[in-house]
């Protein structure tokens, strides 16, 4: 079964295991931890305890919250490439997609948030399905060329709608409120945000487990294949482009309202390649992969930041990399740790994972 | 088999959580004398934040002006620091990202707190955090730009640290209008499309309007390679003077050209264009034509007490090629600011304490490195006298044109 | 106006066509999609401001310097961090890319502190009046150089031997490999000329405007160039340089200088969807 599992697009899919006892218990500790995190880092103490800011990994609760909004970011990406075998750097036009349709419906319009995230995820879809429509053309590393083009078209876009419609200094978003219950605090925010990623995990996994989602499997892996069997793959391909991006679009709505001020330059080339960058070092083609990736990516600089910060005064080359040059310090550590994986660890930290799974299980059972 | 699968799984997790409970214990003994108080201050040691770029697309001038920051608060702590507290400074890194700018705000406030922060140097993270700043109990004092919705309408919470753009334009447009002599100036702004770019034409076209003439707005990219087309529509507008808005490359892309295409227009950038690099990447026959206009004078132009011990304390930690950058001297006027605020507001400060003591209003002297700038209830606008700047190419030295006084009248 | 603002592209598109080329070096060797050609370039205005101004070299020997320290840069970092990733996942392998600018970015900043440099040299100056257009000196020097670099690539890539089997390896590894050519270095080769070729640019745009790690996204243009030309066809990239410098500026002078992007952009997107293989690419090959 390990070898099975490495291919296996979900970590989690592991058909025949029962539930048992230590796996509902862990279940039950997880949920509890992840209640626990926003008195954790707001009241930055356990049970009474105090601790540190390096204890809790220079972390604090904006940034887990836009940490969350990077996963639904990830998770949808790692879904469509990992999953529907399409490639995109596309996801930073999606997000803006659905900000500047949240900034139509929400902040010009007045809609209730609600609605302003649905608007947001059909014009990300709408627009992502329009991205996807190159994919009937070409393939590979001219798909995702096409996506780039549709970047910075969709930036200029919202360029000129924001110079037009808005002010200069950007888009701004009102604090947004659901059913009654207003997202003022960072505490409310993360709360409806984990909702969030982890309906998104769910709804991602059941559609890779229905009919179309093994029959996008099917397409990924033997086209011809799936093409025999009468599945279209080219509807699928862009059926699968417009939902990832549709998810794409309501983060994107999210990350506006959370940041209560949007500009064009919010969503440049790099914020696209952000992305890429998290299902990679958390492993392509799984979606709890996008889940660590995502976390890696925008907590690790942090936590490196911190411990820089935190060493105090060092002798010589060090000293001067840890005071006067940290920040350049910070991306440095940052690169060569993704090289160090990218060259090491080829399925990510997911595939990591397995290979040591992998090798635990052989030993215990030889 | 799959059930010795799961507790084997559930094995390993116990382990791993072992672990990570094991090192966090040990952090537990270890960090614990580093605790911050809620408010930044101990018994030997104020904390004070600073935001800024320090590895993204400005960082080239942010950066500067925090390395100015850091050297006067060094020079204060040599000096035996403030009521015997050493200042601290913790300078966070936002690389001119807004969701980094929410971060690391939030850290400052609660994760490490400081008394206050200073810089800011990023105008999109400034409108996005403006309501929590002015809701919140942390002051900034000295932003390294002014953007309405932070420090309109005035409050307690913000004191601009910064050369305004509404008083760069007036005195500039001001002081070069005199020296052309040109009655009714034609006026172009070369700037790049940005936040401020737009803002800051406004105010130019203000200014040459009380003249009576007319302003121009020619945008160029960022990161432009060459601005032929904007420079040709530049000479076809026929101006008396320009004005240059943007990056060190912005002027140099301007002045190289009108230089190449044998243009000789009169030009005063903003003072964040004040930086000696960019006065030797022009070159000397183009950079005749170049000046700056600043509320700080940049290290080495005058011999004023301020800009002897600047300069002095810059060559003396190895920063003596940063001093004559506008930004250098603009940190550490800033660091200035702090010292003072600090200073006023007597031993054991706390955040309530700084800000009650701010309010009230405040003179910053900084010996000659710029006028004297108060604060008041009613007023956080900071520098607002000017002088011009060119640069001496035979001497390698910035000159002022002037004293500060002689521009008083541009900005009333 | 339209002739001067053609000139000026076309020097700025020789510029783009050059870093293209090292760009289609790299793709045509290693089938890498570098998005570190764009730090490359900024390497190569440092590696100018370090033999001239720190190290004060005279001009030919500051040269030489740029050159062979390219080169090497670009052998090692094939070596040492592309040659583990070979036969990857193309995105791997940009992620890679990425992840190398970022650390070359990091260090630089470290090495040369943060403000900009100033690169002088003594190549001319100024302007003069030809036909009613106004040339500026150095925009035809760069054009100049960029052209004879062009044509000493070509012509190293037809004529000497060591072109024919850098062409034949891009061609066939397993056919190199069994006739006895050692891929390896030919791939090193590659990525020392594509850096070189990165660097010159760099020594001119950082003449043109002032040394920083901001180059980068200017030096990145090369991607649109490479594609929009052909990706695996050497005049291609540079016939793509020129029509990028071309449009940009035409872009900048006619819709407005926030268009110049997009424009370049819409090219592009036109080009995958017609003719996939690029302008002077070949058919077929558009299975990556």
């Amino acid at each position: 079964m390990s070898s099975a599992t490495t291919s296996s697009p979900t970590a989690t899919a592991r058909p025949g295991v029962r539930p048992g006892l230590g796996r509902i218990v862990l279940l039950i500790l997880a949920v509890a931890a992840l209640l626990y995190v926003p008195t954790l880092l707001t009241e930055r103490a356990i049970f009474g305890h105090r601790l540190s800011n390096m204890q809790l990994l220079n972390l604090g609760l904006t940034q887990i919250n836009l940490m969350l909004i990077s996963m639904l970011g990830a998770l949808s990406l790692n879904y469509l490439m990992g999953c529907a075998g399409l490639i995109s750097i596309g996801h930073a036009a999606f997000y803006a997609t659905g900000a500047m349709a949240a900034a139509v419906t929400g902040t010009q319009l007045g809609w209730p948030f609600p609605l302003v995230l649905v608007a947001a995820g059909v014009a990300g879809g709408v627009v992502g399905a329009l991205a996807g429509l190159p994919s009937l053309r070409v393939r590979g590393l001219y798909f995702v060329l096409s996506t780039m083009a549709v970047h910075y078209m969709v930036t200029f876009g919202f360029l000129e709608y924001q110079f037009r419609v808005f002010d200069v200094v950007g888009i701004p978003f009102a604090t947004p409120s659901l059913f009654g219950f207003e997202l003022s605090t960072p505490t409310r925010w993360y709360f409806v945000l984990l909702a969030l990623v982890v309906l998104t995990y769910w709804g991602l996994r059941n559609t890779l487990r229905s009919r179309e989602g093994r029959a996008m499997l099917a397409m990924r892996d033997h086209e011809r294949a799936a093409v025999a069997a009468g599945v279209d793959v080219r509807v699928l391909r862009i059926k699968a482009f417009g939902l990832s991006s549709a998810i794409a679009g309501v983060a994107g709505a999210l990350y506006a309202y959370y940041l209560s001020n949007a500009t064009a330059e919010t969503f440049g080339i790099n914020f696209a390649i952000q992305f890429i960058a998290m299902i990679i070092i958390g492993g392509m083609g799984s979606l709890a992969g996008a889940i660590i990736g995502a976390a890696v990516w925008l907590l690790l600089p942090s936590v490196i930041g911190g411990m820089a910060s935190e060493i105090g005064p060092m002798p010589g080359l060090l000293g001067s990399l840890l005071t006067e040059h940290r920040a350049q310090f910070v991306q440095l550590i940052f690169g060569v740790l993704v090289i160090v994986l990218l060259i090491f660890a080829p399925g990510g930290l997911v595939g990591l994972a397995h290979r040591f799974k992998a090798l635990f299980g052989r030993r215990s059972e030889g | 088999m799959e059930q010795h699968k799961g507790k084997l799984e559930i094995a390993r997790r116990a382990a791993l959580g072992l672990a990570v409970a094991a090192a966090v214990g040990y952090g537990v003994g270890s960090v614990k004398a580093q605790e911050s108080p809620a408010d930044g201050v101990t018994k030997d040691r104020i904390d004070w934040g600073l935001l800024m770029d320090m590895s993204g697309p400005t960082s080239a001038s942010q950066s500067i002006w925090v390395a100015g920051f850091q050297d006067y608060m060094k020079k204060v702590n040599e000096g035996g620091g403030i009521f015997g507290r050493k200042v601290n400074v913790l300078a966070e890194d936002n690389r001119f990202n807004a969701a980094t700018d929410k971060i690391a705000f939030e850290k400052l406030v609660g994760q490490t707190p400081v008394i206050a922060i200073s810089g800011m140097g990023t105008s999109a993270s400034q409108v996005a955090l403006a309501p929590t700043i002015k809701a919140g109990k942390v002051p900034i004092v000295g932003t390294y730009t002014s953007t309405s919705a932070l420090s309109e309408p005035v409050t307690p919470m913000v004191y601009n640290g910064f050369c305004g753009y509404k008083q760069m334009a007036q005195a500039g447009v001001g002081y070069l209008a005199e020296k052309t002599g040109a009655k009714a100036p034609k006026v172009v702004t070369v700037a790049i499309e940005s936040a401020g770019g737009k803002e800051y034409h406004d105010y130019v076209a203000e200014a040459v309007g009380k003249l009576g003439g007319t302003a121009q707005l020619i945008s160029v990219k960022v990161t432009a390679a060459d601005i032929t087309p904007q420079i040709l529509e530049l000479m076809a507008a026929k101006p008396d003077f320009i004005t240059i808005y943007g990056v060190a490359n912005t002027s140099i892309l301007t002045m190289k050209a009108l230089g190449q295409y044998g243009a000789k227009i009169p030009a005063f950038g903003i003072t964040y264009l004040g930086a000696p690099q960019i006065f030797k990447a022009i070159g000397p026959e183009a950079g005749a034509n170049y000046n700056f206009i600043s509320c700080f004078t940049p290290g080495g132009a005058d011999a004023s007490a301020g800009n002897a011990e600047m300069s002095a304390y810059a060559d003396k930690v190895g920063r003596g090629a940063m001093k004559e950058d506008i930004n250098y001297v603009a940190g550490w006027v800033v660091g200035q600011m702090a010292a003072e605020a600090l200073q006023r507001t007597g031993d054991n400060p706390t955040r309530a304490k700084l800000v009650e003591t701010l309010s009230k209003g405040f003179t910053v002297d900084s010996k000659g490195l710029a006028a004297p700038f108060t604060y008041t209830p009613t007023n956080n606008t900071g520098p607002v006298v000017f002088k011009m700047f060119g640069y001496d190419y035979a001497t390698n030295k910035f000159k002022a044109f002037g004293e500060y006084a002689d521009y008083a009248k541009y900005t009333k | 106006m339209f002739q001067q603002v053609l000139f000026s592209g076309m020097a700025l598109g020789s510029i783009y066509g050059l870093v293209a080329l090292g760009f289609a070096v790299i793709f045509k060797a290693t089938e890498v999609f570098n998005f570190a050609q764009g730090m490359f370039v900024v390497c190569g205005a440092y590696l100018a401001v370090t033999a001239i101004a720190i190290l004060d070299l005279p001009f030919p020997v500051a040269v030489l310097f740029v050159l062979v320290m390219a080169a090497l840069i670009g052998a090692v970092i094939q070596s040492t961090l592309i040659q583990p990733l070979a036969g990857r996942p193309i995105l791997a392998v940009i992620m890679l890319t990425i992840a190398i600018s970022i650390v070359l970015r990091a260090g630089i900043e470290i090495a040369y502190g943060p403000p900009a440099r100033t690169l002088t040299t003594p190549m001319p100056s100024g302007g003069f009046a030809f036909m009613g257009l106004m040339i500026s000196k150095l925009h035809l020097t760069a054009a100049l150089v960029s052209w004879a670099c062009v044509i000493l690539f070509g012509l190293f890539f037809r004529y000497t031997s060591i072109g024919l089997l850098m062409r034949a390896t891009a061609d066939s590894h397993e056919a190199a490999t069994i006739s006895g050519i050692r891929v390896n270095t030919m791939n090193r080769l590659a990525w020392g000329i594509g850096f070189t070729l990165a660097a010159i640019g760099g020594v001119f745009l950082g003449q043109l405007q002032i040394v920083s790690t901001e180059l980068e996204s200017i030096g990145l243009l090369a991607l649109p160039a490479v594609v929009i030309g052909g990706m695996q066809s050497i005049p291609g990239a540079v016939l793509g340089g020129l029509l990028v410098g071309v449009i940009e500026q035409l872009a900048a002078a006619y819709i407005s200088p926030k268009a110049s992007d997009v424009a370049i952009y819409v090219l592009l997107l036109a080009i995958l969807m017609v003719r996939p293989w690029g302008l002077l690419g070949q058919r077929g090959i558009n299975r990556v």
